[in-house]
């Protein structure tokens, strides 16, 4: 089954503006979500709100990789869908400088759970493509 | 035997529970030929058998005298669900980027 989304982007604008807009509160408000977010490794922030624009905590979060224009990690815990029960993941942005502006990439995976369930034990990989089958619905 | 309904994370969490599915993924099993595996009362069997039957990640069949449990898709599913999701999430939250930034580029 599919465990990591992955995302690519052309910006017009220069690598340097795109990560303004990755890092700066203000900015980042304007297109994801509210947050305290500092460029620092090791700094825990929240984002506030998300898809529904209320006050709940949609993810709680610590800065994991900072290396200015190029590439931004962060951990990323959050609720499943149906209960409350959190769990981690990890959100990676990468910046490719492009002759016309920025190519942007995003890879969010390591989702705990799923890892667990897919990946962990030995003899685990044949659930893993039972999993995939079963989602598939074709054989591997 | 009353089994509380759990969600698909909840249930693929416990080590016991993830155990007998990777039985069930071999072939279908009845619940005594799945409760032989493990080192627990036959009841403790039943109510993980519960708990995946109502979390839709195995059907029951009875034949004869004998229940048989066979993996289901349902389940499986709803972790799928979760990373489209985020998936859907991202691609509108990139979206919203790139017009603001092109905004941004017009004088």
């Amino acid at each position: 089954m599919q465990k990591e989304i992955k995302h690519s982007w052309h910006f017009n604008q220069s690598p340097k503006e795109v990560w303004e807009y990755l890092t700066r509160p203000e900015l980042l408000e304007q297109w994801l979500m509210k947050s305290d977010f500092q460029p620092i490794v090791g700094h825990k922030f929240r984002f506030i709100g998300g898809c529904n624009h209320d006050d709940k905590e949609a993810a709680s979060c610590e800065v994991l990789e900072v290396s200015p224009y190029t590439q931004l990690a962060y951990s990323w815990r959050t609720n499943s869908l149906y209960d409350s029960k959190p769990f981690d993941s990890k959100v990676v942005w990468t910046l490719i400088p492009k002759e016309d502006g920025t190519e942007l990439r995003l890879v969010h995976d390591g989702f705990t759970v799923l890892e667990d369930a897919v990946a962990h034990n030995d003899g685990w990989t044949r659930i893993g493509n039972k999993f995939a089958e079963h989602l598939n619905g074709v054989k591997i | 035997m009353r089994a509380q309904t759990l969600d698909a994370f909840q249930v693929i969490a416990d080590p016991s529970r993830r155990q007998m599915m990777q039985l069930l993924s071999k072939d279908s099993m009845t619940i005594n030929a799945l409760a032989e595996n493990f080192d627990m009362s036959r009841p403790a069997v039943s109510k993980h058998i519960k708990i995946m039957y109502n979390a839709g990640f195995i059907s029951i069949k009875d034949i004869g005298r004998e229940r048989y449990c066979t993996l289901k898709q349902d389940g499986f599913n709803e972790l799928q669900e979760f990373i489209n999701f985020f998936d859907k999430f991202w691609i509108s939250k990139l979206k919203k980027l790139e017009a603001l930034l092109n905004n941004k580029a017009k004088p």
